[in-house]
């Protein structure tokens, strides 16, 4: 197992990896954001405004995995 | 109504764009690369082929100004600040009363930017945190548009040291301006908080050591029992405090990546897409890129704000 064999595998694990938690968090986002607009669809404003501010935060997670994938690839 | 058609065009325009499109769709499958790998070397022109796309982490140096190394995304932030700057003075060195196009264009513009801000930050708070908020958005957003443009990735210029380096790169993907960008809103979070707040009521909210001085104040005064229990408080109090001076820092860390992550993964996949199936595979990607600046200008310029607000806001504590 040389060493760009390992480094090709493990970018590919963290990206894949990296990727499961956010779209769990994005998805359980977009329920509780689908809730709330079903039972009060007068307060849309808000709630997409929020919903979009909190999937945000849980992309930046999934970007920082990217991040170290392509350093791996391209740097290290 | 007469018929129009379908999409408001007559049959044969919409039948035309259709054969255009599929003769595009099937020269670019034969000769991208998805055609080389199915159908070998079929010896084709060489303006139909795409070379791979390599990615130049750090931004190439095209020429030297003074001393400092002019990188490409440099020259591109430059070519934003022309064209915003040139926008607003265009519109602002003749204001009319009954507004030309462009200016009801940046007046819309503006105008919803300032009800974002006080949306979020309430009246006089927003009216103050919107000179830096919209200079942030306006500044990410022209910079992720502009780079969509035919140009960038495709003018080769040869530099000082004699390579071939690419004219103009998108300036959000050197990791030196989301960085700049960062550690800026960070500066003005902090220089807001201390404005309305006071300095040392400020600080207190990182140092956080009243609650363990008064437990240990109790101690002596003899109330044991208190003062033990006021004293994890207090420890608690103090850790709390610092962890929340950490996630400060760590902002700046978050900011600058999801922005340059953002960028770069969305230039990566431009530039593999026209590498696959050239004329036509970019085309939803295009779209999505369009849709990731935006967003991610507003992220960048709406946290800023969120920041500051927390930062603004009489913060205490739970009284003890």
């Amino acid at each position: 197992m040389d060493a760009e064999v390992v480094k090709l595998m493990a970018a590919g694990l963290c990206m894949g990896l990296g990727a499961i938690g956010p779209g769990i968090g994005i998805g359980i986002l977009g329920l509780g954001a689908m809730n709330a607009l079903g039972r009060n669809p007068e307060a849309r404003g808000p709630i997409m405004t929020n919903m979009i501010l909190a999937i945000a935060f849980a992309e930046a997670i999934a970007i920082y995995a990217l991040v170290v994938a392509v350093v791996l690839i391209f740097v290290a | 109504m007469p018929k129009r058609g379908c999409l408001g065009f007559s049959v044969p325009v919409v039948v035309g764009v259709l054969l255009v499109f599929l003769v595009l769709f099937l020269v670019s499958l034969i000769s991208g690369a998805l055609g080389n790998s199915l159908f070998g070397d079929l010896g084709l022109p060489s303006w139909l082929s795409v070379p791979q796309p390599a990615l130049k982490l750090p931004a190439e140096v095209v020429f030297h100004l003074l001393g400092f190394p002019i990188t490409n995304s440099i020259i591109t932030a430059w070519l934003s600040i022309i064209v915003l700057v040139g926008i607003c003075y265009a519109v602002t060195h003749r204001l009319k009363l009954i507004p030309t196009r462009l200016q009801s264009m940046l007046e819309a513009a503006l105008g919803w930017l300032l009800n974002f801000c006080q949306e979020v930050a309430g009246e006089k708070n927003g009216r103050r945190f919107f000179p830096v908020v919209a200079t942030i958005f306006l500044f990410v957003i022209t910079n992720a548009w502009l780079s969509l443009l035919p140009g960038f990735g495709s003018i080769f210029v040869t530099n000082t040291e004699g390579e071939a380096v690419h004219l103009l790169k998108g300036a959000n993907t050197d990791i030196n301006l989301p960085l700049a960008l960062a550690l800026i809103s960070f500066i003005f979070v902090e220089y807001w908080g201390i404005r309305s707040l006071g300095g040392l009521r400020y600080l207190r909210k990182f140092v956080n050591v009243s609650q363990f001085f008064r437990s240990v104040g109790q101690l002596f005064r003899g109330r044991l029992r208190a003062g033990i229990s006021g004293l994890f408080m207090g420890i608690i109090d103090i850790f709390v405090g610092f962890l929340e001076a950490l996630s400060e820092l760590v902002r700046i860390i978050s900011f600058t990546f999801r922005l340059f992550g953002n960028m770069t993964a969305g230039e990566m996949l431009l530039l593999l897409a026209i590498f696959l199936i050239p004329w036509v595979l970019a085309l939803p990607f295009y779209g999505l890129e369009l849709l990731v600046g935006l967003v991610q200008a507003l992220i960048f310029g709406g946290l800023t704000l969120v920041f500051a607000t927390i930062a603004a806001s009489a913060h205490e504590a739970e009284a003890a």
